[in-house]
């Protein structure tokens, strides 16, 4: 009896070491292993241990470095409370497990708006309260219920000044048009875009673009399905342009720059027609630190200099109006709500998305393969 | 061994209890789960299994793309590991045991890097094209990569180590005196070859080709990378369902499936030989 009540203190001083990451993870799945007990259980029981951070669940690389500063520190100023991140990539799947699971380790997760229309509705999510954060400090049709656009991406595409100098393509029907630009192309691998962009190439205008017209998009991409090739992460996109595997290349806009860069200008972004991407804040049901905390979070990320700074850091675009005029010379031609792009920009639906984006990746993905 | 029947549980079972049950919980729970997902979600029944049938079906053509791809795979494999297990075996030692480190270093690169080696190599700007261009031999790069022959070049040369392991440990243990008897009672060469050491080395076959076939089944980041997205394999179609498009029905199935495929292999195969054999059990 001692043995066992000895035990689980035991691996509860680990949970608690663990989670002030005094422990590493290896070490504490070990004394769990060795106590017989599942770590789960340990650590359900106790998730409120970590009420005092904020834990963000982004996609890694440079974004932690450029939200810690742009976000994480007026915010830790504010209100004392740290910044932590896990990298690991918030997708659909993964969120849902957590919020099923119990267990849940991650305050807000910098996903897609379409995301807060899928999960929502089935109880996964947190609402947004918007007496704490601002309808008006982002797009219109960017606050819902279940998440609030920060910023912006978008899908364009570059291409090959050497191929096309003289008569540089400047729309999607450009771009799907192989016999007056021959070429490869490459697109994105889950639909989204890649639809859209069939769909204007098609001659349906930016902004009647939804409900999708799945059978029109999918017949344009199969057209042209022999000289492309599908990309689905952004350095994959990235690495067939610069080595040339492809003239004409969709790419997520904010790394339309560093393609110019690391081409010597050779390829060149087109953002006429560019699909903007509402990225959004979302808050995984039960998230340790609390919706109060957490609403201030999202406030403090909706103020104009923070978005600037993610811009600066990420290319990632303002969503909030009051910082659409203040976005520098220097980034302008990339951004997607400067004051030159905003009107040529096509609007993605997040509650179409939402809805119906299940179906459209998988015929998507039938269409390609 | 003497047969005795236990009277009592030998202490032990005691001793190995806990951790079994910990294995069994930790790894058959999950199955079970997994089993249980593909009939219950979104709605109890078999639906997810009948989608397999339905007409136009996507779900049938990946499972044969997937087949057509194992299959070759481990074909192209094995083939390709035979004569290197058997060059492997009729060199020197020392030869013999710098022909092994080769192996293993390439049997211990990572996966990505390879991949992305086979881009650099037979992609469009890649060198072999880039040298043939130079040379005046093509005009037109070669479409190695990103399309199934891309795939196939990937998924062998990741393959091929673990064909010749097994084959190479069925080699090394034939009586050499069997050969040189059927020489000198008048076979040829390729006699001796067809009907004595082949037959000698088929367990050896019949494990390179399980384990690769089996390992193909799973593959992921070289049909997703080198395919350039027109590839799709089961393996990759699972993880779509379970993280983009929340069709965890569908992800349980096809892992059902492939389950089942497996050890339904295994099962034909027992049938045949004993399993204990091929996996390098003791030799009775």
């Amino acid at each position: 009896m001692h043995d066992k009540q000895f035990m689980r203190e035991t691996v509860a001083e680990g949970a608690k070491a663990f989670k002030a990451g005094k422990m590493d993870r290896r070490s504490f799945l070990i004394l769990c292993g060795m106590a017989g007990v599942a770590t789960q259980a340990v650590m359900a029981g106790d998730a409120h241990a970590a009420a005092n951070e904020i834990v963000m669940w982004n996609w890694g690389g440079q974004s932690e470095e450029c939200h810690g500063n742009a976000i994480g520190k007026p915010f830790t100023e504010a209100t004392g409370m740290p910044l932590k991140f896990d990298t690991s990539g918030p997708l659909q799947g993964k969120i849902k497990e957590m919020v099923d699971s119990g267990n849940v380790t991650a305050d807000v997760c910098d996903a897609d708006l379409f995301d807060a229309v899928a999960l929502g509705p089935s109880g996964h999510l947190e609402a947004i309260d918007y007496d704490v954060v601002s309808k008006d400090k982002t797009l219109p049709d960017y606050a819902l219920e279940h998440g609030v656009s920060i910023i912006l991406y978008g899908y364009a595409f570059v291409y090959d000044t050497e191929a096309y100098g003289d008569t540089p393509p400047n729309s999607w029907a450009d771009f799907f048009d192989t016999a007056k630009f021959p070429g490869k192309r490459s697109l994105y691998k889950w639909a989204n875009g890649s639809l859209e962009a069939a769909l204007m190439a098609d001659g349906v205008a930016k902004d009647a673009l939804y409900p999708l017209d799945m059978d029109r998009a999918l017949a344009k991409i199969k057209a042209m399905k022999d000289d492309s090739l599908y990309w689905g992460s952004g350095s994959e996109a990235h690495s067939m342009v610069v080595n040339g595997e492809v003239s004409m290349g969709m790419v997520w806009q904010n790394r339309g720059k560093n393609i110019e860069n690391d081409t010597d200008g050779r390829y060149k972004l087109v953002m006429n027609e560019a699909l903007a991407m509402p990225g959004a804040y979302i808050v995984p049901k039960g998230n340790p630190a609390g919706r109060e905390a957490i609403m201030k979070f999202i406030a403090t990320a909706q103020e104009p200099d923070a978005q600037l700074q993610l811009l600066d850091c990420l290319g990632m675009t303002p969503s909030n109006p009051a910082a659409f005029a203040q976005i520098p010379e220097g980034q302008q031609p990339y951004a997607i709500t400067s004051a030159m792009n905003i009107d040529k920009i096509a609007f993605n639906d997040p509650v179409w998305w939402g809805e119906n984006g299940g179906d459209a990746v998988n015929a998507f993905l039938d269409a390609i393969s | 061994m003497v047969a005795r029947p236990l009277r009592r549980l030998s202490p032990g079972w005691i001793l190995v209890a806990p951790f079994l049950a910990l294995v069994l919980t930790l790894f058959l729970g999950p199955i079970i789960n997994v089993l249980w997902l593909s009939i219950t979600d979104p709605e109890p029944g078999l639906g997810n299994y009948a989608a397999l049938f339905a007409e136009e079906s996507s779900l049938a053509r990946i499972i044969w793309t997937t087949l057509r791809i194992c299959i070759l795979t481990t074909v192209i494999s094995v083939l390709l590991g035979y004569s290197i297990a058997y060059a492997m075996v009729h060199v020197r030692d020392s030869s013999r045991s710098r022909m092994l480190a080769l192996l293993l270093v390439s049997f211990w690169i990572s996966v990505l890097v390879r991949t992305f080696s086979w881009l650099m190599l037979l992609g469009r700007n890649g060198l072999v094209n880039n040298s043939l261009e130079a040379v005046g031999l093509i005009s037109q790069p070669i479409e190695f990569m990103r399309n199934e022959l891309g795939v196939l070049i990937g998924m062998v040369h990741y393959m091929v180590p673990y064909a010749v392991l097994p084959l190479l440990a069925s080699m090394q243990v034939i009586d050499t005196r069997v050969l040189s008897a059927s020489r000198s009672l008048g076979a040829t060469g390729g006699q001796t070859f067809w009907r004595i050491y082949l037959p000698l080395t088929k367990p050896g076959l019949i494990a390179a080709a399980l384990l690769v076939f089996i390992i193909s089944l799973g593959f992921y980041v070289t049909p997703a990378i080198l395919g350039g997205g027109k590839v799709l394999m089961v393996a990759e179609y699972i993880s779509v369902q379970l993280l983009v498009t929340l069709r965890w029905g569908t992800a349980a199935m096809l892992a059902a499936l492939m389950l089942a495929g497996v050890l339904a292999l295994l099962f034909v195969m027992s049938r045949f030989m004993k399993l204990s054999t091929i996996f390098g059990g003791a030799r009775t």
